[in-house]
């Protein structure tokens, strides 16, 4: 069982193929479950109640070419039931919210990826959900717009509203959620709090970077996983103090210690059944 | 209702935007060609020529507009699939495609309305006057159009492709056509599988010459009396209604993967 809850945002992880899509689209009534119910803000999806209190943004969100940024909110705006002066100002308040005050008289046919993102965005936002449900939000998006979204996010957050994120960037995930479960091929592997994650002892690499006279001197390291031949080495979490002190006193000077994954990754990837150690070969170059 | 209509605005703001519109404008400038070079040739009868021809054209654009928006509107709303967007907001299904049906009927209703508007023009130009049933075979046509409408859209419900959707909805008008002619070859057939098949199409069928005066409004023996009126306007609401509830359906239990 799967319980999102209130005023959390939780963060659905998983490969590409796991099924993440789908069970959004089970939870959104597109696809009909094989077993099992989905019960949504103490209702079914089917009520139009309980859908109005959802704002739902698609992987790389398609409208109409034909209308502009604003007309297309006003339309969702619209299907929540607002009218008047209120949805104006809701549509202003949203295209302010999501950067598109400018570009919303415009057609959105001229508009880039990330444009029709953000009105994506906007347009999951316009009856001020509950419950914001969204796959991919931060597809194709620059890392500026990256930055934005993930900002909408935590400020949502701070309005109580619930955030369900379908993806598989670790970091937006580590930023924004509280809770995440972790899918692989069809199966829930593994539902926690974000605290409990990052709390977790599990191996992360590390890259080293000694200067590049002393390159020969990693070869003599005991527990190094890919050496560099301009003077870097990879090595585990683990061992990380240790080997930097094997690095000082035999007077390597060392220029950088950067991680090469992320607890969140190391987490995820032990889930799914393929711990850090499997992928230690691909990376670096030896 | 609110948002049915919400969706039927939506909807034909999107049909009238589109380049659909330039497939009306062409055959205008073509029937009005046709018509003046017609008449020319044909010694006195420049009246009857701009009526049939005027007619003819005005539900010829409909049809070849309704079939291009049930393309445009196939690629828009389930190919690149812009309707999960909308089904997840608080629309039921059943108002979402109502709306549609709404939206695509008054585009063929402009465009239906606007060929007769450039017809009736150039009947003044040669100084004519509208035959009798003029106006009632126009209203036919509509009628005939609302149909269709509700059909094509039950298609788009339906069927799994874009190509389909186009195909059912012309084989249902050419065939809606010759519902005499397959009356006929029922009345004839005895083979009990092929009267099986004949009967099923006959009857799922629209009678689409049910709605065709435009055939026969020089025709002095033509009486319209109400009992034909109740008849046609039964028929459209009744056939209308079965396969919106079909298309209803279908679109509820539909999966979009």
């Amino acid at each position: 069982m799967l319980d999102v809850y209130e005023n959390q945002a939780f963060g659905l992880l998983g490969l590409n193929g796991a099924g993440k899509t789908t069970i959004l689209k089970v939870i959104l009534g597109f696809i009909h479950p094989d077993a099992g119910t989905v019960r949504i803000l103490n209702g079914k999806i089917a009520d139009q109640s309980v859908r109005n209190q959802i704002g739902y943004l698609s992987e790389l969100p398609y409208f109409s070419r034909q209308h502009t940024g604003r007309e297309l909110l006003e339309y969702f705006g619209a299907l929540h039931g607002l009218g008047g002066k209120t949805l104006k100002s809701r549509v202003d308040e949203v295209l302010e919210l999501v950067r598109m005050t400018k570009p919303a008289k415009d057609k959105v046919s001229g508009y880039s990826k990330g444009m029709l993102q953000r009105i994506g965005i906007g347009q999951a936002l316009i009856g001020k959900p509950r419950l914001l449900i969204c796959d991919e939000p931060m597809s194709g998006l620059d890392p500026v717009g990256y930055k934005e979204m993930r900002d909408i996010f935590l400020d949502l957050k701070k309005t109580g509203t619930t955030l369900f994120l379908n993806t598989h960037i670790l970091d937006e995930v580590e930023r924004v959620c509280d809770r995440i479960g972790i899918i692989h091929e069809g199966v829930l592997k593994d539902v926690a709090p974000i605290s409990k994650v990052l709390g977790s002892s599990l191996p992360v690499d590390y890259w080293i970077d000694v200067d590049k006279s002393e390159a020969s001197k990693l070869s003599q390291l005991p527990f190094r996983e890919s050496i560099h031949k301009n003077g870097g080495v990879q090595i585990p979490g683990l061992v990380l103090n240790e080997t930097l002190a094997l690095l000082n006193s035999r007077g390597a000077k060392v220029l950088g210690v950067r991680p090469l994954s992320s607890v969140v990754e190391a987490y995820f990837l032990n889930a799914i059944g393929k711990p850090i150690d499997s992928f230690a070969s691909h990376r670096g170059e030896s | 209702m609110k948002r049915v209509l919400t969706v039927a605005v939506f909807t034909f703001r999107e049909l009238i935007r589109s380049n659909i519109l330039i497939v009306w404008v062409c055959s205008v400038i073509g029937i009005c060609g046709l018509s003046y070079l017609l008449s020319i040739l044909s010694y006195g009868d420049a009246l009857k020529i701009f009526t049939d021809l005027g007619l003819a054209g005005a539900e010829l654009a409909g049809w070849m507009v309704l079939l291009l928006s049930l393309a445009v509107s196939y690629n828009t709303e389930m190919d690149q699939k812009a309707i999960f967007l909308q089904l997840a907001k608080p629309v039921s299904r059943g108002e979402y495609l109502l709306g549609r049906v709404f939206g695509f009927f008054t585009m063929n209703l402009l465009v239906i309305l606007g060929t007769v508007a450039v017809l009736v023009f150039m009947v003044l130009v040669v100084n004519g006057s509208m035959p009798s049933y003029f106006w009632s075979s126009v209203f036919f046509m509509v009628l005939e159009m609302l149909v269709l409408t509700f059909l094509g859209l039950t298609y788009q419900m339906i069927a799994t492709s874009m190509v389909r959707v186009v195909l059912y909805t012309f084989f249902t008008i050419i065939l809606g056509r010759l519902i005499d002619e397959i009356q006929w070859l029922l009345e004839k057939q005895h083979a009990p599988i092929l009267k099986f098949i004949l009967t099923l199409v006959y009857y799922c069928l629209p009678n689409l010459d049910l709605f065709n005066l435009k055939d026969r409004i020089y025709d002095p023996t033509l009486v319209l009396g109400w009992t034909q009126w109740q008849e046609v306007l039964i028929y459209t609401f009744a056939y209308s209604a079965v396969v919106f509830i079909i298309g209803w359906i279908s679109l509820e239990k539909r999966e979009f993967r």
